[in-house]
């Protein structure tokens, strides 16, 4: 017996070690790469992406994977078709017409090994880095790359911490879970206003990590803040393991609860587990809000059919304004061809960390790491892929034009339902009882 | 009336844990291999009844036997192709083989069909549920939880009853001289890991039904089924249904009660309590 649990415990700390990669060493001036005036001259410019390629979020990974190709695609093709900067002629203009090469890392959900691969990249000599969808893995990559000097150009991970910490390398695209949980109660207000929403109970569920705790710490500031002294009430959070095999406890904590509205910071796999134990259990919300997450990916719908409806979430992209935005379409439509599937909000996100940072060494004209986030720092970026069409960063790096707005599944479609402005459907409240669809 | 609802819901978790964790008693609670590659076994076992029920409109239920005799082969080759080579090397040896073979599986599974979440939404099972009462409990899982009576119960009347079942407890005990008594260990090893294969097969069409399928998504109950086999005792078949039990209820209940982010901290103190006061776990021999 007491052989069989060494033999366990021996290969555990085996496994965990390879996992955690080796104990990563500090930047010495030697090795931190040198800050070149390049030559315009140079044949290739390599960034590094950082994405969960494998382990639980793999799904999601590669979808994002595939939308910054289709962003190295119109950098290096000529694409006149695509108004957007960086798409007309080949590569990057001001370096020669040098092309965009990405180099593709795995961290696999782990943290650490986000950190040893940017440390990897940056060693193998890239101009920047983009990535890591998970803000657990954002964080300390992020954090490599700031020991450096390296440009971190971050899509879609949406932990208001990542912009708070003064990194001077870092920057965000997508709105934060701060702004997304002001939008979240702002748009609960024109439910309750316009829609008889009678909502004013609030609930948290949400994965135990950077993500997760951070969307619950936003929501009880905003309450305390704000839209407490509106009407609403947090009634409680229900946090889960990163890892979870199944979520029944969690969901029963959440039917005592008795909210009126459930905001979700979950992963595809954890929230398509929520929405069928809500099934099973009957348990209907008047609204169920997601944090960007696994609600945007565009397999929830796949998966779930219309027991995936009525569910809403921030997202940057919805296949019903394409109509309206000629560029996004061209995008769109160059990414299904790779993926079979529509864009999504993380991976329009990622595309746009992927065109931002080109844009940035194009508009520096060198590989400089001071001089890209100079670009990247002084430049309003066009982004007509966005409904704001605009990219550009405040002092702590966050994009303040929000591209987000508000969707809900209707019918397994993503409509856009708010800001009125922007939608492209009326939103359903309350929550239809599960029988009724 | 909440807390009938947690106890029936920690109750049928368990009799999955313990569906994964029959076949893992055969392999690492009496043969004393380490087999990190259950959990992608299991995942086999999924994707074999996700796409015989896309491909060929076969329900998971029907597609059971056909999960089965499958897994049962990958167990005998697993053990002809790699452990069979090992079996005579220090213990590390076999471990770290099967892990490597594990994250070919994964691997081979993210090829071959992409990293996406698969669903079966429309077998006989899927979305129906029982209301006791106001307790729910759903079809899906009272299947899987009876399937994992009956394997325990069929695993156990083998081992003990059979004279295959007989050599196999013989050639665990000691191997050389069941070699004397004119068994034949190889195949008594190749029927283990076949039946171990067999019984996370059957686990696998079953689990089909109300849990996603994806490369990974065997790793997070084979890493439970390690300590419900731990925690019911080494070399006792019926261990590893009480241990799957007594995790299932306990990260329910202690998750409702203490904080759904420690449940599976609370099942491995539990188990570490254990361990303490039976080294050889609740069962074991």
């Amino acid at each position: 017996m007491r052989s069989k649990l060494v033999l366990l415990l021996a290969g555990i700390m085996l496994v965990t070690s390879i996992f955690a990669g080796c104990t990563p060493k500090e930047p010495t001036a030697a090795e931190t790469p040198e800050a070149s005036d390049a030559p315009k001259t140079v044949e290739t410019v390599k960034i590094g992406a950082i994405l969960p390629l494998t382990g639980g979020a793999a799904a999601t990974g590669v979808k994002l994977q595939a939308a910054m190709e289709v962003a190295q695609e119109i950098i290096n093709g000529e694409h006149p078709e695509i108004a957007i900067p960086l798409a007309k002629e080949a590569g990057l203009p001001n370096l020669g017409n040098a092309k965009l090469e990405i180099v593709f890392a795995d961290h696999q959900g782990n943290p650490e090994m986000a950190k040893s691969e940017a440390e990897r990249l940056i060693e193998e000599g890239v101009a920047g880095l983009v990535g890591s969808y998970q803000s657990s893995a954002t964080k300390p990559a992020s954090q490599a790359a700031e020991q450096y000097g390296v440009p971190f150009v971050a899509g879609s991970s949406s932990s208001a911490a990542l912009t708070e910490r003064g990194l001077q390398y870092f920057v965000r695209i997508a709105p934060n879970d701060d702004m997304e949980t002001a939008m979240f109660f702002d748009y609960l207000m024109y439910l309750n206003e316009n829609f008889n929403g009678g909502i004013k109970k609030v609930a948290v569920a949400y994965i135990d990590n950077e993500f997760g705790v951070h969307a619950k710490d936003m929501v009880e500031k905003w309450v305390k803040e704000k839209y407490g002294a509106l009407g609403f009430e947090l009634v409680g959070t229900v946090p889960y393991a990163v890892d979870v095999t199944n979520v029944d406890t969690e969901v029963q904590q959440i039917k005592s609860l008795n909210a009126d509205a459930i905001f979700h910071a979950s992963y595809i796999a954890d929230i398509t587990m929520f929405v069928n134990k809500y099934k099973e259990f009957k348990i209907t919300p008047k609204a169920v809000m997601n944090y960007c997450g696994g609600f945007q990916d565009t397999q929830f719908v796949v998966n779930l059919g219309n027991d995936g409806d009525y569910f809403a979430g921030g997202a940057a992209f919805s296949a019903e304004k394409l109509g309206g935005m000629p560029e996004l379409a061209e995008i769109n439509k160059l990414y299904k061809a790779k993926t079979n599937a529509d864009l999504d909000g993380p991976a329009l996100e990622e595309f746009a960390s992927v065109m931002v940072l080109a844009e940035a060494i194009n508009i520096a004209g060198k590989l400089d790491g001071d001089a890209i986030m100079d670009a990247i720092r002084n430049t309003s970026f066009d982004a007509p892929y966005f409904a704001t069409g605009k990219i550009k960063f405040n002092e702590k790096g966050q994009n303040e034009v929000p591209a987000s707005y508000i969707v809900q599944t209707q019918d397994k479609k993503y409509q856009a339902v708010y800001p009125k402005d922007t939608a492209t459907a009326d939103p359903i409240v309350p929550f239809p009882d599960w029988s009724q669809r | 009336m909440i807390v009938g609802q947690i106890i029936a819901n920690g109750i049928l978790m368990g009799f999955i844990y313990t569906l994964v964790a029959v076949g893992l008693t055969l392999t690492w609670g009496v043969m004393d291999i380490i087999n990190f590659a259950h959990g992608e076994f299991l995942m086999i076992g999924m994707y074999t009844a996700f796409w015989m029920f896309t491909i060929f409109a076969i329900d998971p239920l029907a597609a059971l036997p056909i999960c089965i005799v499958l897994l049962f082969i990958l167990g005998v080759l697993t053990y002809a192709g790699i452990i069979k080579r090992v079996i005579n090397a220090p213990g590390l040896t076999a471990l770290l083989a099967t892990f490597g073979f594990s994250m070919f599986l994964k691997n081979l599974a993210q090829f071959l069909w992409t990293p996406n979440f698969r669903y079966i939404n429309e077998s006989a099972v899927s979305g129906k549920t029982i209301e006791l009462g106001n307790i729910v409990i759903g079809v899906p899982q009272i299947v899987a939880a009876a399937a994992s009576i009956i394997l325990t119960i069929a695993v156990m009347a083998f081992m003990d009853r059979t004279k295959t079942g007989k050599a196999i407890q013989a050639t665990a005990l000691n191997k050389n001289t069941a070699l004397l008594m004119g068994i034949n260990t190889k195949k008594m090893y190749a029927i283990t890991f076949g039946l171990s294969g067999a019984c996370v097969g059957a686990a696998g069409a079953l689990m089909s039904t109300f849990f996603p399928i994806y490369p990974a998504s065997g790793a997070l109950y084979s890493i439970i089924a390690f300590v419900a086999v731990a925690l019911g005792g080494f070399g006792n078949i019926k261990g590893a249904l009480f241990g799957g039990l007594i995790i299932g209820l306990t990260e329910a209940l202690g998750g409702y009660f203490l904080g759904t982010q420690f449940k599976y901290a609370i099942v491995f103190l539990i188990y570490l309590i254990v361990i303490q006061v039976r080294p050889k776990g609740l069962f074991g021999w």
